[in-house]
C-alpha cells in the first residue's frame, strides 16, 4: 500500500478486525448481527440440518454457473468459484473450484462495505460487479465477481458471491494478457465494485459498459447473467431457510461452522511439530525480453496452533509477474486448503483465522498500483502456493500420523498459450480467441505411499477439467496431431510424480492466414514441480512452434507425425513470456508440467519401474539411467544387473560429490529405535546437542539437527540439468542468463539422495528448524 | 389365459411378478444365486407358477413375454469382473481414455470427496496401455477424411490384440459419429482375422461428440457384452426349452426393453436396468391413481434412489457415471440420495453427527443383525425407537439384537455427543430424514421443478419407515406407500409393466436454427433407424409413439438442454418454434431473464425416441372395501415407539398390512407391519388405505 500514484491506495483491501470494519460501515446500513453466545445455542440437530442445506445451496451455485456460462474457462476447465458469507464477508461455505479465489472474495466484500454502504448504498436486490485485483473478488482483471447482499427484514444478513474467469475483458492483447505490458495501463482495466443489479433489475448501462470492453461481448454478457442467476437462486434458498428456522438460528449455524473449521484446523496444527521451514522458488523472465530469475521466498513458522507465512526477501515488483495482496493470500489458500484442510469442511472464514502473513511492500507477491498484474494468479500467486505446499509437506512429513498427507509439488503453473485469429472454415469468417485448455491436465505430485496422479488436473482447482479434442476442433480451426500423456514426464522418485501431457496442433486444411499466439509460463528452466525427500522434479515446461513441417495442415498426408522427430521443419523455442504466430505450414507444440517425485528413484521397487515401462509411463532408457533398473529383453526385471547398476550409480554420485571412492554403506533397515523421522530418508536420534540426524537406510550419523548443521555434512553434487533425466530441458541459456544446475544432496554413507532439484547455482541450501526436538 | 412376467435379479434377492391380464397379480421372492443367476431366475418362475397354482410348463407356454432386469452388468463393472478388452484408437489419441479430460479424479464424486484432494485418484484404467493401440487415419469435424485408413496397420494391430488374448475389441476413432466408414472398415478387418470376435464400434453404441465419454462407453460395452451373452443365451435356451411362448426381454436404463439376443450387442444400455424398474413401476401406478407428477423413492439397505415422473413420463438423463468413467447411454435419471437403511452414523472430529455416506453394506449389515457389525446404522436406531418390532423382521423369522443396537449407538454416537441412547437414536432418525429430504428436494429443484407440484411414492425395504419424515419438508401433497400384492417386489412389477422404449440419435454441432430441410433429413434418417430397430423386437406392439428431441445450448455453453421438437411437418417456422421452446425451458430452470439469445444458439445432438406398448394391461387389482374408517380389525398390538424428539416414546398401535381394507384410516402415531418393511405414520400425519390397498399419507 505504497503506490506512487496518489489516491491509488484507496483501492486496496486488507483483512480488518471486525470492530474496525464495523466502524467504517455507514450507520445507514442496518446489519443483522448475533451475539457470540447465540452460535452455541443452536441444537445439534438444527445445526446439522441447516449446515447441510447451506452446503447444498453452494453446490447448486456451482452447477448453475457451469450450466449457464458460455465461457470455456468456466465450462471446460472449472476456473471459477462462489461463496456464502456472513454480513461482514467472512466465508461460511465455498466451492471446490478455483481455490485461490477464496483468498480474495472476503476482501472484496470488506471493501464494498467500507466504500459503498453510504453511496450508492447497499440495498435489497442489489448486486455489485468487480474485477479489481487490488480490491479482491478475483486475482487478476480477468476474474470478474458478482457480489450479492442478502437482506432479511431490512437488515444485511450476509452475502453470496460468484466469480469466473472471463476469456477477454479488453486490453491490448487478445485474452487480456499482455507479456510486454509496462504497467496495469497496458492491461485490461480494473473496475472497482459497480452496482450492476439494482432492486433486482440488471442495469443495462452498467452491463453495456462492461461488455463493451471485450473482444467477446456475448460471452461476457452470458457469464454476467450466469453469475447473477447463481446468486439469485442462492439468496432465494437462504431466505427460505431463514423463514423456516429464523435468521438468528441460521446466522448461529454460519458462525459455528466457521468456528468449528477454525477449531479443527487449530487442533490439527497442535499435533504437528513446531518449527520454521523455508522454501525459495523462481519466476523466470519478468516480461518479454527479460532474462532474469526472480525469487519468491517463504519462511513458515508453526507454533502451537498458528502459522505465520513470512515472505520477506521476495523480489521487488517488476515487469508483469506481480500480484497484489489478495493474490498473496490466494497463494497460501491455493495449497493450504487442499493439503492441510482437505478433511475439514471449507468454512473458509474460520480457516483464514489460523494464519498470518508477513510481507514487504512493493514486491512481486505484494505489488502496488500501477504494476502489471494480469499474470498474478498463475505467476507469483501460484508460485507462492508451490512454496507453501513445500513447507507444509516438510512439516507434515516430520509427524508420522500425517505422512499420508505429504505430497510433492504438482504442476507448478499453467502453460498459457492464447490462440486467436479468424475461423474461415466452411466459408465463414468468425473471430476467435481462446487459451489452449489441454494444459489443464497437469500431473500431481507423488505422495509417501502413492505415485502422483497422471494428468490429474490441478491442485489449486480440485475439479479442473480439460476439453475433449473434438470439442476444441469443433470450436476452433485446429487439428490435433496428438494429445497424449508424456512418457518420462513424471518426476522420478521412490514414488513417481504424475505425468503431464503434450499436445500438437496444426491449422485445419480449410484454414488460411496466420494465427497469433501469446505465451506465458514459467518452470521452463528452474523447475517449479519440485520433488521432496530426494525425489526429482517433474518435466520442464516446453512450448515450441515448428516452422515448415513435412505435412502442412495434413494436406495429402498418408501418415500422421506422432512426435517432434517426425514433424520435420525448424524448431522455434517459445520464451517464458512472449508472442509468436502459427502459420499454415507450422505446428504448435505445448508440453505442460508434471508432478514432482517423492524419495530417491534408486529406492523405487524394480517391479514398479517395470510396470511403468510396460504402461509407457517410463521409457526403458530412463528406467535404467534414472531408476537404475535393468530390464531383460522379455521385459522382466534383471535383478542382479539392477542391483549392480544401482550400486554403480551410487558410486557415480559419490565421485561427483568429491568423495573418495571408499565403500558405500550397505542399504538396509537399521534399528530406528529412539530415532524420530524427519522424512523418507532422515531421522533424528537424541543427543546432548539437540539431536543428531541419521540416515534411515544405512544408519550413518550425518550431523547435528540444530541450526540445520547436518546439511553441511551431506554429500553434494552439482551437475548438468539433464542428469536429472530426459524430461529436463538441456539448455537454460535459451531462457535466462543464470547458471542452472541439477543439485543433489546425499547421505554421505549410502549416497541416497535426500534433496534433488534443478536450481540456479546460487540457490540457498535447505535451512529448516525443528523446535523442541531435543 | 396369458401372462406377462417381470423378473428383477438383485444383489440379494430375485423378485418376480406375474400378471394374467385379467386382474390377477402375484409375486415371489427367492435368493439370488451368483454366479449362476439363471438358477435363481428359474426358481422364481417355479414359485410364481406355484402361486398361480399351475405348473412351470403351463406358465411358460402361456407367457407373452418376460421382462428381465439384472444387476449383473452393473455389478460386473463396479467390481471389475469384466472381459479383457482391446482398444483401437486414432493415431495420436490413444490417451483420451487415460487423460480422462483431467477430470478422472473427481467424476461422480461428492463435493466432500473432491475437497479431500489428497485422497482422490483416478480409477484403475479400463484397459492397460499395451492393449490400447493406434491406427493411422483422420477424419475432421465435418466428417471429411483428412488421412485415409491404413488397412495394413489395422490388420497388424488387430493381430496383436488377438495374440494378446482379448475377448472383445472396442473401436473408437475421432469424429466417427460424423463419418463411421473407418470404424466399420476396422471391424471388417478384425473379423477377417477373428470372425467371432466381439467388436463394439463407437459410432454405433454412442454416436455423440466428445471422444472421452464415447471411448469410455464403447470400452465398457465391450467389457460387459461377452459376459451378458454367456448369461442370457443359456437362460433364453432354458426358457425356450421350457416352452416360453413370447420373447425374453431385457430392461434398459432408459426404461424400455430389448430382446435378449440383441441385448449383449448393446450391453451398456442395460446397466441401469433394475434401477429403472422402480421408476417404471411408479409410472404405472401413477397412471392408475391419476398422478401426473411423482417423486419415486426406493430405499434399500445400501442405497436411496430417487426418480422423477413429470407429466406421466420419467425424467431422463443422457448419461451416467460408473467407477468414475462416463457412460453415454440414455437413462431414466435415477438420483442416488446418499445411503439407505444401512447408512452408518458417526460423530466426526468436530463433534458433528454424520450419517453415511459409508454403509454397513449387506455384510456385516446393521449391528442388530448380529453378523459382526459394531457401528450403528439407521436400522439400529429404528429398532431402539420401537419402529422395528423387537421380535425382528419377517414376522420374527429374522430376529434382531436390541442389545447390539444399543451398544453400537452408545459407543459411537450417544457418548461422544453426551446424549442418552434413545436421544441419540432419534437424532440419527431425524438427521437421516432431514439429510435425505434436503438432497431429494435439491434433485427435484435442480431438474427445474417445484416439489409442491408432486406426490411422493415410497418403496424398498427402508422407504416406508422414513418417507413421512423425508418428504415432510419437500412440500409434496401426499406420500403413497404401495402395499397390495406387489409391496415387496415393486421393481419387478415395473419390469413386467414396461413398454419398449428405443432411441436413435446423431450429433451434428452447428449454429441454430438450421434450415428446416436439415431438420427434415436428420429426423427422417433417425425415424427410419428406429423403425428398423423396432422391427427386430419380435413382439406385437399395441401402439407406437415417436418423440423428437434436440439438444440445444447458447453458443459455447458446455451443457445442452434437451428440447422437444414438434411432431408436425417441418416448415420454415419450425426452427424458431423450437428456439422459443428452448428459451422458455431455459428460463424455467435458470430463472427469468437468464436467457440471452444475442449470444447465439447451437444445436449439438438430434434424437428420436420411440415408445411401443406391449398391449398387456398390468393394472393393480382393487382390494376389498372396509366397513368404515376404523382400522381396529387390523390391529396387531401396541408398543412404545418414539417418532419425534419433541414427543418421545408413546404407546403406538401396530397394524397388519394384510388385514387393512380400502377406506381404513390410520391416525398417527401408528405403525404398519409388512413382512419386508414397516410403514411409519408419525403424529400429525394420517394414512388412508386407497382402493388398491396403498397407504396414502397426508400431513395435517
Amino acid at each position: 500500500m505504497t503506490s506512487r500514484i496518489p489516491g491509488a491506495d484507496e483501492f486496496t483491501s486488507r483483512p480488518l478486525p471486525r470492530e474496525e470494519l464495523l466502524r467504517q460501515i455507514s450507520p445507514t446500513l442496518p446489519l443483522h448481527r448475533i451475539d457470540d453466545e447465540r452460535a452455541d445455542q443452536v441444537d445439534a440437530l438444527t445445526y446439522e440440518v441447516v449446515r447441510h442445506r447451506l452446503w447444498a445451496i453452494t453446490q447448486e451455485m456451482g452447477e448453475t454457473l457451469r450450466r449457464m456460462s458460455g465461457s470455456h474457462v468456466v465450462t471446460e476447465s472449472n476456473d471459477f468459484n462462489f461463496s456464502i458469507c456472513d454480513e461482514l464477508g467472512e466465508q461460511v461455505q465455498v466451492g471446490a473450484y478455483n481455490i485461490g479465489l477464496i483468498g480474495s472474495m472476503d476482501l472484496a466484500i470488506v471493501w464494498t462495505l467500507r466504500n459503498r454502504s453510504d453511496n450508492p448504498g447497499i440495498a435489497e436486490g442489489d448486486m455489485f460487479l468487480c474485477n479489481d485485483p487490488w480490491i479482491g473478488g478475483g486475482l487478476h482483471q480477468n476474474d470478474a465477481a458478482v457480489l450479492a447482499p442478502i437482506f432479511h427484514d431490512g437488515k444485511l444478513f450476509g452475502w453470496t458471491t460468484a466469480i469466473a474467469h472471463q476469456v477477454d475483458l479488453g486490453g491490448p492483447r487478445p485474452g487480456s494478457f499482455s507479456p510486454s505490458a509496462q504497467d496495469v495501463f497496458g492491461e485490461a482495466v480494473p473496475t472497482p465494485p459497480l452496482k450492476v443489479v439494482r432492486d433486482g433489475v440488471l442495469q443495462r448501462d452498467v452491463a453495456d459498459a462492461w461488455v463493451r470492453r471485450s473482444r467477446l461481448p456475448h460471452l461476457v454478457g452470458l457469464d454476467l447473467r450466469a453469475k447473477i442467476a447463481a446468486n439469485k437462486n442462492a439468496i432465494e434458498q437462504i431466505l427460505r431457510l431463514i423463514t423456516k428456522y429464523g435468521a438468528d438460528t441460521v446466522k448461529g449455524v454460519m458462525r459455528r461452522m466457521m468456528d468449528d473449521a477454525e477449531r479443527r484446523l487449530r487442533a490439527k496444527l497442535e499435533t504437528l511439530p513446531d518449527g520454521t521451514w523455508t522454501a525459495v522458488g523462481y519466476q523466470e523472465q519478468s516480461q518479454t525480453g527479460d532474462r532474469g530469475l526472480h525469487a519468491i521466498k517463504v519462511a513458515m513458522t508453526k507454533e502451537a496452533d498458528r502459522l505465520v507465512f513470512d515472505f520477506r526477501g521476495t523480489a521487488e515488483q517488476t515487469g508483469i509477474i506481480n500480484c497484489p495482496y489478495p493474490g498473496l493470500r490466494a497463494g497460501i489458500v491455493f495449497t493450504m486448503l487442499p493439503l492441510l484442510a482437505g478433511d475439514i469442511p471449507w468454512a473458509a472464514g474460520g480457516l483464514m483465522r489460523c494464519f498470518e502473513i508477513v510481507t514487504d511492500e512493493d514486491t512481486i507477491t505484494n505489488a502496488s498500483f500501477p504494476a502489471a498484474v494480469g499474470k498474478g494468479p498463475f505467476g507469483p500467486a501460484w508460485g507462492a502456493g508451490n512454496l507453501v505446499a513445500e513447507v507444509l509437506a516438510k512439516m507434515l512429513d516430520a509427524e508420522p500420523a500425517h505422512r499420508s498427507d505429504v505430497q510433492s509439488i504438482c504442476n507448478g503453473t499453467t502453460d498459457l498459450c492464447v490462440v486467436s485469429g479468424v475461423d474461415v472454415r466452411g466459408g465463414g469468417s468468425k473471430r476467435f480467441v481462446s487459451p489452449v485448455f489441454d494444459v489443464m491436465a497437469g500431473g500431481y505430485g507423488a505422495q509417501v505411499h502413492h505415485d502422483g496422479v497422471d494428468t490429474g488436473g490441478r491442485l489449486i482447482i480440485p475439479s479442473a477439467r480439460a476439453p475433449d479434442v473434438e470439442m476444441t476442433e469443433y470450436l476452433y480451426p485446429l487439428v490435433a496431431l496428438w494429445r497424449r500423456e508424456q512418457t518420462d514426464s513424471g518426476g522420478p522418485g521412490r514414488q513417481r510424480g504424475g505425468m503431464s501431457g503434450s499436445v500438437c496442433y496444426v491449422q485445419h486444411p480449410d484454414q488460411t492466414g496466420t494465427m497469433s499466439l501469446v505465451v506465458s509460463g514459467t518452470g521452463k528452466v528452474a523447475n517449479q514441480n519440485v520433488g521432496l525427500a530426494g525425489g526429482y522434479p517433474g518435466n520442464s515446461q516446453l512450448d515450441l512452434v515448428v516452422r515448415g513441417i513435412d505435412v502442412p495442415q495434413l494436406a495429402r498426408a498418408a501418415a500422421i507425425p506422432t512426435d517432434l522427430g517426425e514433424l520435420g521443419g525448424e524448431v522455434e523455442v517459445l520464451p517464458c513470456e512472449g508472442e509468436s504466430d502459427l502459420g499454415p505450414g507450422d505446428a504448435l507444440y505445448l508440453h505442460w508440467q508434471a508432478g514432482g517425485g517423492y524419495g530417491d528413484p534408486l529406492l523405487r521397487a524394480a517391479e514398479s519401474v517395470r510396470d511403468d515401462v510396460l504402461q509407457v509411463r517410463v521409457s526403458a532408457d530412463a528406467a535404467r539411467d534414472v531408476y537404475g533398473v535393468v530390464l531383460r529383453e522379455d521385459g522382466a526385471v534383471d535383478a542382479t544387473a539392477t542391483e549392480e547398476f544401482r550400486e554403480q550409480l551410487r558410486h557415480r554420485r559419490a565421485s561427483g560429490a568429491g568423495l573418495s571412492d571408499t565403500a558405500l554403506a550397505p542399504i538396509g533397515t537399521p534399528d530406528p529405535s529412539g530415532a524420530r523421522r524427519l522424512d523418507d530418508n532422515l531421522a533424528v536420534r537424541e543427543s546432548p546437542d539437540g539431536g543428531t540426524v541419521v540416515c534411515v537406510h544405512c544408519g550413518t550419523e550425518i550431523g547435528p539437527l540444530a541450526g540445520s548443521a547436518f546439511v553441511a555434512a551431506l554429500a553434494r553434487r552439482d551437475s548438468a540439468p539433464t542428469e536429472a533425466g530426459p524430461h529436463i530441458w538441456h539448455d537454460p541459456l535459451v531462457y535466462v542468463d543464470a547458471e542452472v544446475v541439477f543439485r543433489q544432496l546425499f547421505c554421505p554413507g549410502c549416497l541416497t539422495a535426500v534433496n534433488s532439484r534443478v536450481v540456479p547455482v546460487d540457490h540457498p541450501l535447505p535451512a529448516d528448524h525443528y523446535r523442541g526436538w531435543a | 389365459m396369458s401372462y406377462a412376467l417381470g423378473i428383477d435379479v438383485g444383489g440379494t434377492f430375485t423378485d418376480a411378478v406375474a400378471s394374467d391380464g385379467a386382474g390377477r397379480i402375484v409375486s415371489a421372492k427367492t435368493p439370488t444365486t451368483p454366479p449362476h443367476r439363471e438358477v435363481g431366475v428359474m426358481r422364481a418362475i417355479e414359485d410364481i407358477a406355484g402361486e398361480l397354482g399351475i405348473g412351470v410348463a403351463e406358465l411358460l407356454t402361456q407367457t407373452d413375454y418376460i421382462a428381465h432386469g439384472t444387476t449383473a452388468s452393473i455389478n460386473a463393472l463396479v467390481q471389475g469382473h469384466v472381459a479383457d478388452v482391446g482398444l483401437i484408437a486414432t493415431k495420436g489419441h490413444r490417451d483420451a481414455i487415460y487423460i480422462m479430460n483431467a477430470e478422472g479424479r473427481t467424476l461422480g464424486r461428492s463435493a466432500h470427496e473432491v475437497q479431500d484432494t489428497l485422497r482422490q485418484r483416478k480409477p484403475a484404467p479400463l484397459i492397460p496401455k499395451y492393449r490400447a493401440l493406434e491406427v493411422t487415419e483422420r477424419i475432421d469435424h465435418s466428417g471429411k477424411v483428412l488421412v485415409p485408413l491404413d488397412e495394413d496397420e489395422v490388420r497388424h494391430v488387430a493381430r496383436s490384440l488377438v495374440d494378446q488374448g482379448v475377448e472383445a475389441i472396442a473401436v473408437c476413432l475421432l469424429w466417427s459419429f460424423k463419418n463411421g466408414a473407418h470404424e466399420q472398415r476396422v471391424r471388417e478387418l478384425i473379423h477377417e482375422i477373428a470372425p467371432d470376435m466381439y467388436v463394439t464400434l463407437s459410432c454405433e453404441v454412442s454416436p455423440r461428440i466428445r471422444e472421452f465419454a464415447r471411448t469410455s462407453t464403447t470400452i465398457m460395452n465391450a467389457q460387459v457384452g461377452p459376459r451378458l451373452r454367456t448369461y442370457l443365451l443359456p437362460l433364453q435356451k432354458h426358457l425356450e426349452e421350457g416352452g416360453l411362448k413370447g420373447p425374453l426381454l431385457v430392461m434398459q436404463s432408459e426404461g424400455g426393453t430389448i430382446t435378449a439376443d440383441r441385448a449383449p450387442e448393446h450391453a451398456i444400455t442395460t446397466v441401469g436396468s433394475v434401477l429403472s424398474g422402480g421408476v417404471i413401476g411408479g409410472m404405472r401406478l401413477a397412471e392408475q391413481l391419476g398422478h401426473r407428477n411423482v417423486i419415486t423413492t426406493d430405499v434399500g439397505g445400501t442405497t436411496f434412489l430417487a426418480g422423477l415422473i413429470v407429466d406421466g413420463e420419467p425424467v431422463m438423463a443422457p448419461g451416467s457415471i460408473v467407477n468414475q468413467f462416463p457412460i453415454n447411454a440414455a437413462t431414466i435419471r435415477v438420483h442416488t440420495i446418499g445411503s439407505g437403511g444401512g447408512a452408518l452414523a458417526s460423530v466426526d472430529a468436530g463433534g458433528n453427527l454424520r450419517l453415511g455416506p459409508q454403509s454397513a453394506e449387506a455384510v456385516p449389515g446393521p449391528a442388530c443383525y448380529g453378523n459382526g457389525g459394531t457401528r450403528p446404522t439407521n436400522t439400529d436406531a429404528n429398532l431402539v425407537l420401537g419402529i422395528l418390532s423387537p421380535h425382528g423382521l419377517l414376522g420374527g423369522r429374522k430376529p434382531l439384537r436390541m442389545d447390539l443396537a444399543r451398544q453400537a449407538i452408545r459407543e459411537h454416537v450417544a457418548e461422544p455427543l453426551g446424549l442418552s441412547v434413545e436421544e441419540a437414536a432419534i437424532a440419527i432418525h431425524e438427521v437421516q430424514n432431514a439429510q435425505a429430504g434436503d438432497l431429494l428436494r435439491r434433485a427435484v429443484v435442480q431438474a427445474g421443478y417445484d416439489p409442491r407440484d408432486f406426490v411422493a411414492y415410497a418403496f424398498g425395504g427402508a422407504g416406508p419407515a422414513h418417507c413421512a419424515g423425508y418428504c415432510q419438508d419437500l412440500g409434496v401433497s401426499e406420500v403413497v406407500v404401495p402395499l397390495g400384492p406387489v409391496a415387496s417386489a415393486f421393481s419387478a412389477y415395473g419390469l413386467a409393466a414396461s413398454d419398449i422404449v428405443m432411441s436413435a440419435e446423431l450429433s451434428d454441432p452447428s449454429s441454430f436454427p438450421v434450415d428446416h430441410t436439415v431438420l427434415e433429413s436428420h429426423y427422417a434418417r433417425l425415424e427410419a433407424d428406429l423403425q428398423r430397430a423396432l422391427d427386430r423386437q419380435k413382439v406385437k406392439f399395441h401402439d407406437v409413439t415417436v418423440q423428437r428431441e434436440i439438444d440445444l445450448r447458447y453458443s459455447m455453453q458446455v451443457t445442452e438442454l434437451a428440447t422437444a421438437v414438434p411432431d408436425t411437418e417441418f416448415t420454415e417456422r419450425t426452427g424458431d418454434e423450437i428456439l422459443e421452446r428452448f428459451e422458455e425451458q431455459y428460463e424455467r430452470i435458470n430463472g427469468s431473464g437468464a436467457g440471452y439469445r444475442e449470444a447465439g444458439v447451437q444445436a449439438i445432438t438430434y434424437r428420436v425416441r420411440a415408445k411401443a406398448g406391449l398391449g398387456f394391461p398390468i393394472r393393480l387389482p382393487a382390494v376389498p372395501e372396509a366397513d368404515g374408517p376404523d382400522p381396529a380389525e387390523a390391529l396387531l398390538a401396541e408398543r412404545d415407539v418414539c417418532l419425534d424428539s419433541q414427543i418421545g416414546f408413546v404407546p403406538t398401535p401396530v397394524y397388519d398390512y394384510a388385514r387393512l381394507r380400502a377406506g381404513h384410516e390410520l391416525v398417527g402415531p401408528a405403525i404398519v407391519d409388512v413382512p419386508t418393511t414397516v410403514v411409519v405414520v408419525p403424529a400429525g400425519v394420517t394414512g388412508r388405505v386407497d382402493h388398491l390397498g396403498n397407504l396414502v399419507l397426508r400431513y395435517q
